[in-house]
């Protein structure tokens, strides 16, 4: 009491110990948490992913591929792989390792939490998509097998990841892979993103900021030995032949909705009106369903009445209702002038 | 697991027991309607009950229930949650459509708002896809006819195959009709044939029909097979659950031998295995797709009932006002105002009844009860625990807190029944998005300043369930009406003494303002924090509807917030209040090795409270005193008393008590030790510590989750003492 100096010092060393230990995701408690989980079941299931992963592309792994995979020791690998070969899901060939039958159907079970995971945090929670990706890297190894079937129910049963990867049903059945890399299409061809390979990380965050995403319509410009040039809800974008080829399409011979220059809501002010052509496909799970809801759906004619005394949100006549919509909102939907389109009232 | 999935398990409990409620009614009925089309006016009139009506969208979240009667039949009418849709998509949703489906009421009510036909045509699809028992209750035909527009009800019962009664409920137009068609339908005088969409995307309607005949076999008599195999499609869990158990059923009363029988059971397996394949072939905007082939249809439907063409509704009186209440120059400027008179209101109209109920309990009564006591020859502890005790903290409470809540409520009523109150949450929402919350968090939070524990119960309207939580956290921040006596009384005392006479007032005054202004500073800050860290991972999702400007009613608006809110507040602070007084006297006269246990508490309490500025009367002032901030005040000066030992000042042990005079009271204060300091951080602390016990309680209701309810506790507390530490020490240093 006498020396408030003193207090004060005492007070901001305890401040600092709490902020060291409790810190999110750098603390003490948070990196100690984290090694704690990186147990050996971990590590195995994380290499089952991986070599499952090189089956599907119709390679074997090596304990080479394996450590740099999961980014431990080779010393360490080799433990590893032992107990996966002790517990007979993999064996050593000459050519490489293989996953067994049992092998296989673990991944795909792992494949099959991760999925959900993601699923759920996409539409269920606040996070941001790149740290889908880095949560349910952890949480698919936390579930038991009726803990995954649950999630699956309670979601009701998605079929899709937020990537647009298939989640492996109970059964772990799987639909057959469709698709072609971005890389194959030609000039003038479209088609619709259905999955970007979320690994590496660097190359699917950048696909992620330049607004790419599944369900999204595209038209390929000008394949170029460096640069594939295509558009996408309005906008251009120009990819690497690397990147592209992380970037999975279905041609598609109809003219897309979405491709051309469009505008959003948020471009109009009151005294428009407009015709709603879609939602862009990065708006997704409660966010979506609530526009829906509102409404807001292709041809939905919408007029902006007013904007709040602060600007931003904007009130608009909606199918009867003033609603009002947050820019951030009103970006996601495009919308054509009213009387360009035909067929639309 | 977030907190609203566990509090849509609750409902659905509840749901499933109302179900199997045993027969005390010869009809149960749903009411069913999107969000402000006065389904709750249409309830009041149907069941004479009254239950709030505010001008919200998403109003009644907890169901209201009552009975009429209609030719000698008792129907009990359930009161639903407003809702767009029945996709199942937030809670309110899963609630509505549940209940439909299976609480199975004889009939479902559908509350449509004629002026908006397009619009709640879409939900009333989606109900005649999963019951055939509807009527339509085309709702607010004053209201359409005043802007112009005309619905041929007539055309729209045709078109629908389910009876429509026109109505204006507000003046009970329509209700007796309503009456006799929930009669009619529910007693089989009428068979409704509702119309279906048929309209499907091809890849669903192919997934249906495949999936049709498997369902059929297993449930050979449900009445909603497609609508069914759609949710099997889009993989709706409760369906599933259903399906399984073998519970769907074919209407209100059970169909014999329904029961699940063994043979049935790979039926029924069959049917999900077939609606697990299916799933692969629907596109990933199977949602899209259906909700538009919905609102195409309602287009359509609505388009061929309106009598007045392709008129749209201008409502130009409302864009005015609108343009007006939101405009850039005027919108903050009369929002301001506004707020300012009705606090001026509610703080100068409370002082005269607030000074008359004092008088009235605790002067006139509070002797006389006492008097009585010992004349019937009650123990001297009996009645000083009794009156001067329980009595005296509850009469305390009621004098305090009823006036300035029996009229800032419905002040507040009256501007949310007008509409004016989404146009606040439209304004500041703005504001409120920077710190990761919602806009109609304004309107929870300008509630807070009347009651927190009201403001908690005000945060139903806000149905993303991030914003929720956030707005429940920090309605604490909002300065409540029980704290306002002590920071103006100690304001006065402490910081007005400062300045000479002629302007002591002004400046106690601008303290309070500060402090208030400074509650919100926090309650800004520490939405912003808790968006950023720990419910980050919140779902979230923005919707705000602003319905049209209607003329409030002022008598049913008195009477509602009357009870609505003043009343239910005051009955759970009367209950928190009541015990504490109980243990005020206890540990005043309770006394071990020559002291009261006060005493000690107060010795131990003593060197904490000194760290941090306060001193030990007051902490353990604010730890008996949880149950309301109205009776820290008279506890003090109590226990500076008892731990003074002055003898002819206050009533004794453990009697609560006020002084007259404001300076006579900073006399006794000061006598107790108390500096400019210890002035100043009790207007800090009474800011910033745990909410009254009343609030606390209210928020484990409102969450369901002890872990936010502990959020919502400690926070303020933490931050408060940290406060106060961090001023005690700096203050120490300078002066």
């Amino acid at each position: 009491m006498a020396d408030p100096l003193r207090n004060l010092l005492i007070f901001g060393l305890v401040v600092l110990v709490l902020a060291v230990l409790a810190w999110p995701r750098r603390g003490l408690l948070a990196l100690v948490s984290y090694h704690l989980h990186l147990t050996d079941r971990v590590r195995m299931e994380d290499a089952l992913k991986h070599l499952y992963k090189a089956h599907l592309a119709g390679r074997l792994g090596t304990l080479e591929s394996l450590a740099g995979a999961l980014g431990i020791a080779r010393a360490r690998i080799v433990r590893v792989a032992a107990k996966l070969e002790a517990s007979g899901l993999m064996k050593t060939t000459n050519q490489g390792l293989e996953l067994t039958e049992d092998g296989k159907a673990y991944a795909l079970r792992i494949v099959r939490s991760h999925r959900l995971w993601e699923r759920f945090l996409a539409d269920r929670t606040g996070l941001t998509p790149a740290e889908w990706h880095q949560q349910a890297e952890r949480r698919e190894h936390a579930m038991s097998p009726e803990q995954v079937d649950n999630l699956s129910a309670r979601m009701g049963h998605p079929r899709y990841d937020p990537h647009g990867d298939p989640i492996p049903t109970e059964g772990l059945e799987l639909p057959p892979r469709a698709g072609v890399a971005l890389t194959a299409l030609e000039p003038g061809q479209a088609g619709r993103i259905i999955h970007l390979e979320d690994e590496p990380e660097e190359t699917y965050k950048h696909l992620v900021d330049q607004g790419l995403g599944p369900n999204m319509d595209i038209l390929v410009q000008d394949v170029g030995p460096e640069q594939i040039t295509f558009v996408g809800e309005g906008r251009e974008h120009q990819l690497e032949p690397i990147e592209a080829a992380n970037v999975t399409v279905v041609p598609r011979a109809a003219e897309p909705t979405l491709v051309e220059g469009h505008r959003t809501l948020a471009e109009f002010g009151p005294g428009h009106s407009v015709v709603v052509v879609g939602i862009t496909s990065a708006c997704q799970g409660q966010q979506r369903r609530r526009l829906l809801d509102l409404g807001v759906v292709p041809g939905t004619v919408i007029e902006p009445e007013f904007r709040s005394a602060a600007g931003d949100p904007v009130a608009y006549r909606i199918r009867g209702a003033i609603i009002a919509l947050r820019r951030e909102q009103a970006e996601w939907v495009f919308v054509a002038p009213a009387g360009e389109r035909e067929g639309v009232a | 697991m977030s907190p609203c999935v566990g509090c849509s398990a609750n409902r659905n409990e509840q749901l499933v027991q109302l179900g199997l409620d045993p027969t005390r009614w010869d009809y149960f009925v749903a009411l069913a309607g999107n969000p402000n089309t006065g389904k709750s006016t249409v309830f009041n009139q149907l069941t004479g009950l009254r239950q709030h009506t505010g001008n919200w969208p998403g109003k009644t979240v907890i169901r209201a229930e009552g009975v009429f009667e209609n030719d000698d039949r008792r129907v009990k009418v359930v009161d639903l949650p407003g809702t767009y849709s029945l996709q199942a998509g937030s809670a309110d949703e899963e609630v509505a459509r549940d209940f439909i489906l299976f609480g199975e009421p004889d009939v479902t009510v559908i509350v449509v708002d004629a002026t908006r036909l397009e619009r709640n045509l879409n939900l009333v699809l989606q109900i005649l896809e999963i019951t055939d028992r509807v009527v339509v209750c085309l709702n607010l035909m004053d209201e359409a006819k005043r802007h112009g527009i005309a619905v041929d009800p007539k055309k729209l019962e045709k078109e629908l195959g389910v009876p429509v009664v026109p109505a204006a409920a507000r003046q009970g137009v329509g209700i007796p009709e309503l009456k006799a068609a929930i009669g009619d339908v529910a007693a089989g005088r009428i068979t409704p044939s509702p119309f279906h969409v048929e309209d499907y995307p091809p890849d669903v309607a192919r997934g249906v029909a495949r999936l049709l005949p498997a369902l059929e076999e297993a449930f050979p008599d449900i009445p909603n097979a497609r609508w069914v195999a759609l949710r099997l499609l889009n993989g709706d869990r409760r369906i599933e659950e259903a399906v399984l158990a073998g519970t769907l059923g074919a209407g209100p009363e059970p169909v014999a031998g329904h029961e699940a029988s063994g043979s049935e059971e790979p039926l029924r397996n069959a049917v999900l295995e077939k609606a697990s394949k299916e799933r692969w072939n629907i596109g990933p905007d199977f949602q899209d797709a259906l909700s538009k082939s919905l609102y195409d249809t309602a287009k359509a439907i609505a388009d061929r009932c309106s009598l007045t063409g392709g008129k749209r509704i201008k409502f130009d009186f409302d864009r005015s006002l609108d343009r007006v209440l939101t405009s850039r120059v005027f919108g903050f400027p009369l929002m301001l105002f506004i707020l300012a008179v009705v606090f001026w209101l509610t703080i100068e109209g409370a002082n005269v009844p607030s000074a008359m109920l004092a008088g009235l309990l605790i002067d006139t009564l509070h002797p006389v009860l006492i008097g009585a006591g010992t004349s019937i020859g009650l123990p001297w502890w009996l009645n000083g625990f009794l009156f001067d005790g329980v009595y005296l903290a509850t009469a305390w409470v009621v004098s305090v807190m009823l006036p300035p809540m029996a009229i800032f409520f419905p002040l507040f009523t009256l501007l949310e029944d007008f509409g004016y109150l989404p146009r606040v949450a439209f304004n500041l929402d703005k504001l409120f998005q920077r710190a990761g919350a919602h806009g109609k968090q304004a309107l929870t939070m300008c509630m807070g300043f009347g009651c927190n524990a009201a403001g908690v119960v005000a945060t139903r309207v806000i149905d993303s369930p991030r914003e929720r939580l956030i707005a429940i956290i920090t309605n604490n921040f909002s300065l409540c009406n029980g704290r306002w006596p002590t920071q103006i009384l100690i304001a006065t005392i402490f910081i007005g003494a400062l300045v000479p006479a002629s302007v002591a007032g002004v400046v106690a005054a601008s303290a309070v303002v500060g402090i208030a202004l400074l509650g919100i500073v926090a309650m800004f800050a520490t939405s912003w924090l808790l968006s950023r860290t720990v419910l980050r991972g919140e779902a979230t999702s923005f919707s705000l509807e602003l319905p049209p400007y209607r003329p409030p009613r002022l008598l049913q608006t008195l009477y509602t917030s009357l009870i609505d809110r003043t009343l239910i507040v005051l009955w759970r602070a009367v209950i928190f209040a009541a015990p504490a007084g109980a243990v005020i006297w206890l540990i005043s006269n309770i006394d071990l090795s020559g002291a009261s246990l006060a005493q000690h508490a107060v010795g131990w309490l003593n060197p904490m409270g000194i760290l941090i500025g306060l001193n030990g009367v007051i902490l353990l002032a604010y730890v008996v005193a949880i149950p309301a901030n109205e009776i820290v005040i008279p506890t003090v000066l109590m226990l500076t008393v008892l731990t003074l030992e002055l003898a002819g000042v206050g009533g004794g042990d453990g009697v609560m008590f006020e002084l007259d005079s404001a300076p006579a009271i900073g006399e006794l204060l000061r006598a107790g030790g108390w500096t400019l300091l210890t002035g100043v951080n009790l207007m800090l602390f009474s800011l910033l510590h745990n909410p009254c016990s009343t609030t606390i309680y209210t928020i484990y209701r409102e969450t369901g989750s002890a872990r936010w309810t502990a959020v919502a506790t400690l926070l303020p507390l933490v931050l408060g003492l940290s406060v106060t530490f961090l001023v005690a020490q700096v203050w120490r240093l300078v002066v």
